[in-house]
């Protein structure tokens, strides 16, 4: 027998005391990973989202910004237009580099972006293989779109498929990508939302790009003067209302997690202190039989810690795997995007979320463990 | 004779709070000597139960000295003083001391995880041994709820005897049990002390004193040899009797 040993018989043999502490470190542990990834998950998604865009400007008609954010961040159906002279416009304007506009129509639960392969910059980057030349009658598969066959149904037309977008936990995983011939056609008979339909000609946003060295700001502020009708939203800014409401929900798991985290420690600090004062004889006996006082501490400690780690390694799993099976009712619950950390990055979260539940439970049984090894073993044993 | 346990104008006073103050040991001295056996009597409360703690390490004197061979336990840190107790003493406990997580077996093992170069597998095999002397063979597995009380004693006295201390300390060894078991347990300590082990045992039962090579009263935490021990033992034979 050692020490850890006999930690480990009185973690059995105290079996109130275990359960209360291993329901606070798992409940700890889980809220925390939960979060966390959410939190990880929802920014992954922005951030691929941002990347996949690739534009310096989007470029949406004015008063539609959030319309088309949501469209794109989470799948809305959506109908706004703007008339196409305003590409021409745009891209008459000094500065301006690249120009592609799209068009986005839905179909059921499907969004589907029409996009210009000639002008493209930001959706032929993300393929899978190379399929540059889109033609009519052809569709790109968001990475979440099922398909068992080399066509693709949608909207009364059986298109080929030509390619799949690696996947973003964003509503673009389950969207279609057509050339805007295809989506020409497409308006004809979307939206299915009781819209009127999209007129011929019209487009839902322009992706743009500026050359090296023009200041975006200004370019964004240029193009309003210049262009009535139009509103032109800055890559850093985009997706803002996405991240309002991802700020706003970290701060409330913040406050939920600091909240829950002060009563798991007061708990378990509280059952320390109720077990260890029940223990003082048998602490004063192994006192007397040569324990020091550091074997005590250490003794106890380990107790808490053996407790903190298997319900820490417990409420990670469960965690995990609540978050990983029910991401999309997550997802469309919190009205944001969401995806799953790769690997090594759930690692590393795996690893603070053990830690944190470790020092919490160390910090929680600190003291009434000190307190009690500090005891005169007489004066333990005169209960 | 060698004084094995040496306590010198030893005093205990324990603070209740700020104004009151309870004295529980006064100006005690006491010389026990290489395979002495000293049995204290007195009431409950006369101080035994300090003075057995006293002379174990377990509570620091408010005046006066504790020495066991020679060293002053008080002079030591809490490593040295702990290994001193482990390697020295013995202790037996009026309240069950057992810890209700381990076997008879890992009861009987556990001191000698605090000291230093014992072998894990004779440790075991020396618990086995003392267990069987004792009569619990068959019942190293069980737990201290599945044990009697007189069982659980012997348990104690096997796990105060597994790293062979010179001394052994007894508090009210006979404490819960019936005459017979009394008689029992007051043989193997008999045996115990035969081996050459010091032993102090602290008792509210006259009739024991007859076992001891010295006896003591303890009254309000003064110590008075006695100096007719086998008077004192009639005589509570016959206070029982009528």
């Amino acid at each position: 027998m050692n020490l850890l040993g006999l930690a480990q018989r009185n973690v059995r043999g105290n079996r109130f005391r275990s359960a209360v502490v291993f329901l606070c470190v798992l409940g700890l542990a889980g809220f925390f990973l939960s979060t966390t990834l959410i939190i990880r998950g929802a920014e992954t998604s922005l951030r691929r989202g941002l990347d996949r865009l690739g534009a310096d400007l989007l470029v949406v008609p004015s008063g539609a910004e959030a319309v088309v954010e949501s469209a794109l961040l989470m799948g809305q159906p959506t109908s706004v237009w703007m008339p196409g002279e305003l590409v021409d416009r745009i891209k008459s304007l000094p500065g301006i580099a690249a120009v592609s506009p799209q068009l986005y129509l839905t179909s059921g639960d499907v969004l589907v972006v029409g996009f210009d392969p000639a002008s493209d910059f930001t959706i032929q980057p993300w393929l899978r293989q190379e399929s540059k030349s889109l033609g009519k009658g052809e569709v790109i598969l968001g990475a979440g779109v099922n398909s068992t066959t080399g066509n693709f149904n949608i909207a009364g037309q059986s298109l080929v498929i030509k390619g799949r977008l690696d996947g973003t936990g964003g509503a673009l995983d389950m969207a279609v990508f057509v050339n805007l011939d295809t989506a020409a056609e497409m308006r004809k008979v979307v939206p299915s939302d009781g819209t009127a339909p999209t007129p011929a000609g019209s487009y839902s946003a322009v992706l743009v790009k500026v050359k090296p060295g023009i200041d975006i700001s200004k370019m964004a502020l240029y193009m309003v003067q210049e262009i009535m009708g139009i509103s032109p939203i800055q890559s850093p800014q985009m997706f803002a209302w996405f991240r309002d409401q991802m700020n706003g929900l970290l701060w409330g798991f913040i406050t939920i997690l600091s909240i829950i985290w002060v009563l798991a420690a007061v708990a378990i600090g509280l059952v320390f202190s109720m077990v260890t004062n029940e223990r003082r004889r048998q602490i004063a006996v192994l006192r007397a039989l040569g324990a020091t006082r550091a074997f005590i501490f250490r003794s106890l400690l380990a107790e808490a810690l053996i407790l903190g780690t298997a319900a820490a390694i417990i409420g990670i799993v469960l965690a995990a795997a609540g978050v990983y099976l029910f991401s999309g009712q997550v997802s469309s619950t919190i009205g944001i995007p969401f995806l799953f950390p790769s690997l090594s990055s759930l690692a590393s979260l795996l690893a603070v979320s053990l830690a944190m539940a470790l020092v919490t439970v160390a910090l929680a049984a600190f003291v009434p463990v000190f307190r009690v090894s500090r005891l005169e073993p007489a004066i333990a044993m005169r209960e | 004779m060698e004084s094995v346990i040496s306590l010198q104008k030893v005093s205990k006073e324990y603070h209740l709070d700020e104004r009151t103050t309870v004295p529980a040991v006064h100006n005690l001295n006491l010389n026990i000597g290489k395979g002495d056996f000293v049995i204290v009597i007195g009431r409950s409360g006369s101080g035994k139960t300090t003075l057995l703690n006293l002379a174990a390490g377990l509570i620091r004197p408010t005046g006066g000295h504790v020495l066991i061979d020679g060293t002053d336990l008080w002079s030591l840190n809490d490593s040295s003083l702990s290994l001193l107790r482990n390697e020295k003493i013995g202790f037996t406990f009026q309240f069950p001391s057992l810890m209700p997580s381990l076997t008879s077996l890992e009861n009987v093992v556990l001191p000698t995880m605090f000291g230093v170069g014992r072998a894990k597998n004779e440790a075991y095999d020396n618990a086995a041994k003392l267990l069987k002397t004792m009569g619990l063979g068959d019942r190293m597995n069980a737990y201290p709820r599945q044990l009697s009380a007189g069982q659980q004693k012997r348990v104690v006295i096997a796990r105060a005897l597994i790293n062979r201390p010179q001394i052994l300390l007894s508090d009210e060894p006979t404490s819960d049990l019936d005459e017979r078991t009394e008689e029992e347990m007051m043989g193997l300590l008999k045996e115990i002390h035969d081996t050459g082990v010091t032993v102090l045992m602290v008792t509210h039962s006259l009739e024991l004193v007859a076992h001891a090579s010295r006896a003591y009263e303890m009254e309000a935490g003064l110590l008075r040899e006695i100096t007719n021990p086998a008077d004192v033992c009639a005589a509570a034979r016959n206070r029982r009797m009528v």
